[in-house]
């Protein structure tokens, strides 16, 4: 790139030292000249790279390393998808033979899908979705997007590790791939792999096996992202950007890195014991016929897994509720509504989130006084979230909204999660959760938080941030009739599926109607898949545009939705060393609507580098940027 | 209004259904607020209306955010907390309580793929003696008499569940685990497996008869008296039953 420009582009090349006071906590609000010099000497421009497979292999550029990511997630969200309609395919004409992909797929039940296969399609939905589509959509292409871009540095803080991080990933897809080609097929013991299921005793194929394996190195790579990105923050903060001034859309990925940190490692240990389990002969999860001497604890899975798994559901929303809180300030044009309020509550959420696990197994024969014990945790997690949703609606109320694509796909967001978030107090109660557990009624509740509002989400940031990825705009029209219709049905989808919970029908089953009690539900049920079938159909509009759009002739300026964040301050597609000249910050992410700014800028917002005219030039390097 | 629930055969199955119908009267109000407060920011605070500035951030502001989800939180989840503790400490939790009554009945449910092995300790009152009632997917009890349940399972995990009666329970290779339910009118009804088995969870299916308790008492009988002419004391698999394990743990 044209470093010649770049004042410091001669300085020694060395890695920034950990260490090094690039941004400190504790950063003076207003960052002296000093601190600027010093950023720009700690990140010196490298060169971008020349060859192919450097430049789109093999990269360390965490811009390439995010569409390498969003274009696997993408790729695995169809993939799950297909599943999914294979399961609403089951449930709307059990045992009826799968059209289209019926003869390609199932050869040898004759495009049927039997028990055998429905189990592994279930299972293999679950796994998909949540390691291969949201998270790396959510996590890995917008979480290496936007954390340097709109911390003000110029790649993470490790670089290598993160390619690696993407590797390790692709490793664990592979994988993925592989176990629907082995005899028995894939992992069938559901995506919570509860032995003595998920063991030989209930799962002899090597499917599970590698799959398990897969979730194993897709946890290695979650934890070297996360690393990158939870130092990144803590270092590499532009001077000025202090935490308070960050952009919500970087606390929500932070403490979600932070949270992966902590908790999969354990999933890593759990899925490491039931290797050991399934290849070694150890029973560390087995007891029952098929154990010697009593052998070990299934229990003891359960524990470990949602240790993991409850803190995991927070994990896939918390960068969703950043985005959220972003954007409706954004496009209401106003500032986020008590912006220390929603970061506090987003903290409180993920200090919580570690300590409520047990509510998932209110079934399993648990002592009462611990039972007691997450149920009252669970609720309280409850009192967070209404604040930080009551700032949304704040945020939205008597502001001047814009419904562009990735607003509206915001807004889906609150819809969705409003009635994700108000079904879940019913599971987290023991007495209606002793009725509800393991019904379609959890299925119901969990798709509205972590399927329907991560998906709405995912698009949200998609059509926000496709401009600075690609340098295009995508298509409006279009994108307002995928967001219509996706609404529309991921919510008689998920309505549906709640409903035949509410009746009590249990999940997992390969044809429920068998069951005198949920006879009557089989007309609910195949409505539901249609509604499952639109959706799918629904996201054709976005195909569409996404291609049409990244070959389309509509550039993006630097910052088409006029927002002060840094990220709009650089060229779309940036340049590879991100800002010429690291920023200086000197106000926080929403500065909107502010009639001070009007008056003497004539426009509603202001760069988070910009000085006002009045105001005292304090940092003369960023009075050019933003800008443009 | 029911909103779908199965019919309610137990005596304190009422408990849950009027949490959850109450929980959803709030849900439900909540829900419609959030959608109108949305729909109205949009329409009527549009591109032409002007933003007003506001941080949200006055110690007014805050107080009235603070007020408010704490409000919503003691009123919605304080109900389901204050009745969700009482449920189960009075109720479903409660098994010493039903274990303690006089004329409680107690079955002993050894699951495995794809199946519910039953057994009743018979008149002698030891569970594994020639005297056993024995049964495969068909569990009989007298109507309004606590029915104690403890459960077992063989191979994987299992979880009995009895959608008529608002309980369910997980069974564990390895370990006892418990449940208990008292029928408020006679009737069959059915027991479904809840928890991922293998290729045939779905129909594991299982027959719950509630009888009057005369009937009971005679098919009780016979059924011992069966049970002890197919008695095989070689058998040794076919005596899985277990000591019957006192109080709450």
């Amino acid at each position: 790139m044209s470093s010649d420009k770049v004042p410091h582009a001669s300085a020694p090349a060395a890695a920034p030292t950990p260490g090094a006071p690039t941004a400190e906590a504790d950063a003076p609000a207003e960052a002296a000249p000093a601190d600027a010099e010093l950023a720009q000497h700690l990140q010196p421009i490298h060169e971008a790279p020349r060859s192919f497979l450097r430049r789109y292999v093999f990269s360390t550029d965490h811009k390439v390393i995010a569409k390498q990511f969003l274009w696997t997630g993408l790729l695995f969200l169809l993939f799950g998808g297909v599943l999914a309609m294979m399961i609403r395919w089951q449930w709307a004409y059990p045992g009826a033979k799968v059209p289209l992909i019926g003869d390609l797929v199932l050869k040898k039940s004759g495009g049927v899908i039997n028990p055998a296969a429905y189990n592994a399609v279930f299972t293999m939905h679950g796994l998909i979705m949540i390691f291969f589509a949201v998270t790396p959509l959510l996590i890995g292409a917008f979480g290496n997007l936007t954390i340097p871009l709109m911390v003000g540095a110029r790649d993470m803080a490790f670089p290598r590790l993160n390619m690696l991080s993407f590797w390790t990933f692709a490793l664990a897809m592979t994988l993925i791939v592989v176990s629907f080609f082995v005899q028995l097929g894939s992992a069938a013991a559901g995506w919570t792999t509860y032995p003595p299921l998920a063991t030989k005793v209930g799962t002899p194929g090597h499917g599970q096996t590698i799959v398990v394996a897969a979730i194993f190195f897709a946890g290695v790579a979650t934890i070297m992202g996360a690393l990158n990105y939870v130092v990144t923050v803590i270092r590499f903060r532009a001077p000025g950007m202090t935490y308070m001034r960050m952009p919500l859309t970087v606390w929500g990925l932070w403490l979600t890195s932070i949270l992966n940190i902590l908790f999969v490692p354990v999933l890593g240990a759990a899925a490491l014991l039931l290797l050991l389990d399934r290849v070694a002969g150890t029973q560390f999860f087995i007891a029952g016929a098929a154990s010697v001497r009593g052998g070990g604890d299934p229990i003891l899975f359960q524990h470990l897994f949602w240790i993991f798994g409850h803190p995991e559901v927070y994990i896939l929303i918390l960068p969703a509720w950043g985005f959220v809180g972003d954007f409706v300030a954004f496009f209401a044009r106003k500032p986020a509504y008590w912006y220390r309020g929603s970061v506090w509550a987003l903290i409180a959420i993920t200090a919580l989130s570690a300590i409520v696990y047990g509510h998932h197994m209110f079934t399993t024969g648990m002592n009462p006084m611990l039972g007691k014990a997450f149920m009252t945790l669970t609720l309280i997690i409850s009192m967070p979230a209404e604040l930080l949703f009551l700032n949304w609606l704040h945020t939205i109320w008597k502001g001047s909204v814009r419904l562009p694509s990735p607003m509206l796909f915001t807004l889906g967001v609150i819809w969705v999660f409003a009635i994700g978030g108000l079904t879940g107090i019913y599971l987290a109660t023991i007495s209606t959760d002793l009725y509800l557990h393991d019904t379609m009624f959890v299925v119901g509740h969990f798709h509205f938080t972590m399927a329907a509002a991560t998906f709405l989400a995912i698009f949200a940031a998609i059509y926000f941030w496709f401009p600075k990825m690609f340098g295009r705009m995508l298509n409006e029209p279009l994108g307002k009739m995928h967001f219509w219709l996706s609404l529309v049905f991921i919510t008689l989808l998920f309505l549906g599926q709640m409903g035949v919970g509410y009746a009590g029908q249990p999940r997992r089953l390969w044809d429920p109607h068998q069951y005198e009690l949920w006879k009557h539900l089989q007309p609910l049920n195949r409505w539901t898949s249609f509604f499952a079938f639109g959706l799918f159909v629904a996201q054709l509009p976005f195909v569409l545009n996404f291609f049409a759009s990244l070959f389309g002739r509509v550039r993006a300026g630097h910052n088409p939705w006029r927002v002060g964040t840094l990220e709009w301050t650089v060229p779309s597609p940036p340049p590879y060393h991100n800002f010429d000249v690291i920023p200086t910050v000197v106000r926080g992410p929403h500065e909107l609507g502010n009639p001070d700014v009007l008056r003497r800028l004539g426009r509603d917002w202001i760069g988070q580098t910009e000085a006002l005219p009045a105001e005292a030039p304090t940092a003369p390097a960023a009075q050019a940027q933003g800008t443009t | 209004v029911t909103w779908g629930l199965p019919h309610d055969a137990s005596l304190y199955g009422w408990r849950v259904d009027w949490l959850m119908n109450t929980t959803s009267v709030f849900v439900i109000i909540m829900f419609v607020v959030t959608a109108i407060w949305i729909l109205w920011a949009c329409v009527f605070h549009g591109p032409k209306h002007r933003a007003h500035y506001d941080l949200g951030n006055a110690p007014k502001a805050v107080t009235k955010a603070l007020i408010l989800s704490g409000l919503i939180f003691f009123v919605v989840d304080g109900n389901l907390w204050i009745h969700g503790l009482a449920d189960i400490d009075d109720v479903f939790w409660n098994f010493a309580r039903a274990d303690a009554a006089p004329n409680a009945v107690r079955i002993q449910v050894n699951a495995h793929q794809w199946a519910w092995d039953a057994r009743y300790a018979g008149p002698d009152g030891k569970f594994n003696t020639r005297d056993d009632i024995v049964t495969l997917n068909d569990i009989r009890v007298p109507v309004n008499t606590p029915v104690v349940v403890q459960l077992g399972a063989t191979d994987v995990l299992h979880s009995f569940s009895l959608p008529n009666f608002r309980v369910k329970m997980d069974a564990v290779p390895g370990m006892i685990t418990r449940l208990w339910f008292q029928a408020k009118e006679t009737g069959a009804f059915e027991i479904a497996c809840a928890q991922h088995c293998g290729v045939n969870h779905y129909k594991m299916r299982g027959r719950l008869t509630v009888l009057p308790e005369p009937a009971y008492a005679d098919w009780a009988r016979e059924a011992s008296e069966l049970g002890a002419r197919q008695y095989d004391p070689a058998d040794t698999g076919a005596h899985w039953g277990w000591d019957w394990e006192k109080g709450n743990r």
